[in-house]
């Protein structure tokens, strides 16, 4: 008997090691959003982002005078913006005060440079050089000046990993803006993203912009997602098909600006107090 | 024996840094070759079938914790790559693996099946399997063969075998 069960594993040991290594793996992936492997996803993001700085400071060194050039361009656009948001400002005090308005809270902005981007079987993240010293906490959303890039899904002292919006995993609350219809925008492919959930009553266009939803408890809402750039209607499906081009340029981004968000207290507190709880 | 898994260390934490490197600057809209099977198929072919899969696992894992931050991916690709490329393993091939053109098929042929294996694993929730069929398994199994028979042309001239 024993000898037949030593021949036995002896003959099917690769199998039996491949099912192995093979189930230890599937585990592993299963268990990616739990407390634990986040844990051991921190500790490789901390090991890679100090030699991702370093690389990005050489690389950035080279590029300086490019980057001038750049930055002077931007600057140029910006004083322009900064001027009419600074008319809009004014327009939307005295508005608010004429309709007794409560002012909304100013979200905080924490300033941080792109030093990684990881894509592989559509996951797609960014690793930013700014952590919990700078304030950055899990879940804040982060974006660039084009719109949203994604969420905080881990954070190190120094470092902080975000899961973009073209990552399989990434869901957020949108709005189209000129249907007034939200959904939901999730990866979708080549680049793309797709919003789903969007009942075929409404009526999209190319060209539609979507924005975050009131609905989300993640983002802020009116923060531009990406334009629609195909809508389209299947028989029998009472949803419709539409295919988003995210604002954001998710391979040449290179700065970002976590946004610290947390929903109104005394809505959060509502909410609590009157919702059932999830068992 | 000692010596040689060193050599292997070595090459497989290079392999992790190239390949960083590569999805940083080298990927074509999220596609990158995946050099790191690539080391793993090299592995199988030198060392056999269970020390293709055992080495996939652990470079896999390492550049899971490291790079990608979503443990089990890579180490799932890499163990089913070292099952495949292990049947093609030759004890009198062994030192030719990475120097000859058969280096470069053996790399699509394994890199096709198990980037269609881990299909379900990538396009979970995508109703449109086709299209991530298109973009992940071929795309992917087109770049890193180019980039097979590059090495192949590269390693082999120098050892003469090309």
């Amino acid at each position: 008997m024993f000898k037949w069960i030593s021949e036995f594993f002896s003959l099917a040991k690769n199998y039996i090691v491949f099912a192995l290594l093979l189930s230890l793996s599937l585990f592993m992936i299963s268990t990616n959003n739990n407390v634990h492997t986040r844990g051991l996803q921190v500790i490789g993001l901390v090991t890679t982002s100090y030699l991702e700085a370093g690389v990005n400071d050489v690389l950035s060194y080279f590029s300086l005078a490019s980057k001038n050039k750049e930055l002077q361009e931007e600057n140029a656009h910006l004083i322009d913006m900064t001027a009419r948001i600074r008319r809009a400002l004014i327009e939307n005090q005295q508005l608010r005060s004429m309709l007794a308005l409560k002012s909304q809270s100013t979200t905080v902005l924490i300033p941080a440079n792109v030093i990684g981007r990881t894509s592989e079987g559509g996951k797609y993240f960014v690793t930013l050089d700014a952590g919990s010293n700078d304030g950055v906490h899990i879940s804040d959303p982060v974006i660039t000046g084009s719109g949203l890039v994604g969420i905080v899904i881990a954070v190190s002292s120094d470092f902080s990993l975000v899961r973009t919006l073209l990552d399989s995993d990434s869901r957020i609350a949108a709005r189209l803006v000129n249907a007034s219809a939200d959904g939901l925008i999730v990866a979708g492919g080549f680049g793309e993203l797709a919003m789903k959930n969007v009942s075929r009553r409404y009526s999209v266009k190319t060209g539609d912009i979507v924005e975050t939803s009131t609905l989300s408890s993640l983002v802020p809402p009116g923060i531009v997602i990406g334009v629609v750039s195909k809508a389209t209607e299947e028989t029998g499906d009472i949803f419709k098909h539409i295919e988003v081009q995210p604002a954001v340029d998710f391979t040449s981004i290179s700065a970002a600006f976590v946004m610290q968000y947390s929903r109104p207290a005394e809505a959060v507190k509502l909410e609590t107090k009157n919702l059932p709880k999830h068992k | 024996m000692t010596k040689r898994l060193i050599g292997y260390v070595v090459l497989g934490v290079a392999a992790i840094l190239v390949q960083k490197f590569l999805d940083d600057f080298a990927s074509i809209n999220l596609v990158s070759p995946q050099v790191v099977i690539l080391f793993v198929i090299f592995l199988a072919l030198r060392e056999g079938q269970l020390f293709g899969m055992g080495g996939g696992f652990v470079v896999g894992l390492l550049h899971d914790l490291l790079t990608t931050h979503f443990l089990g991916y890579t180490s799932f690709v890499g163990v089913i790559a070292g099952f495949i490329a292990g049947f093609f393993y030759k004890e009198s091939d062994a030192e030719l693996a990475g120097k000859t053109f058969n280096f470069a098929w053996i790399s699509a042929i394994t890199l096709f099946f198990s980037e269609l294996l881990a299909l379900p694993i990538i396009a979970a929730g995508e109703l449109n399997y086709f299209y991530v069929f298109l973009k992940f398994t071929l795309g992917t199994t087109v770049y890193t063969s180019v980039f097979a028979m590059i090495i192949v042309f590269v390693n082999g001239k120098k050892s003469r075998y090309v």
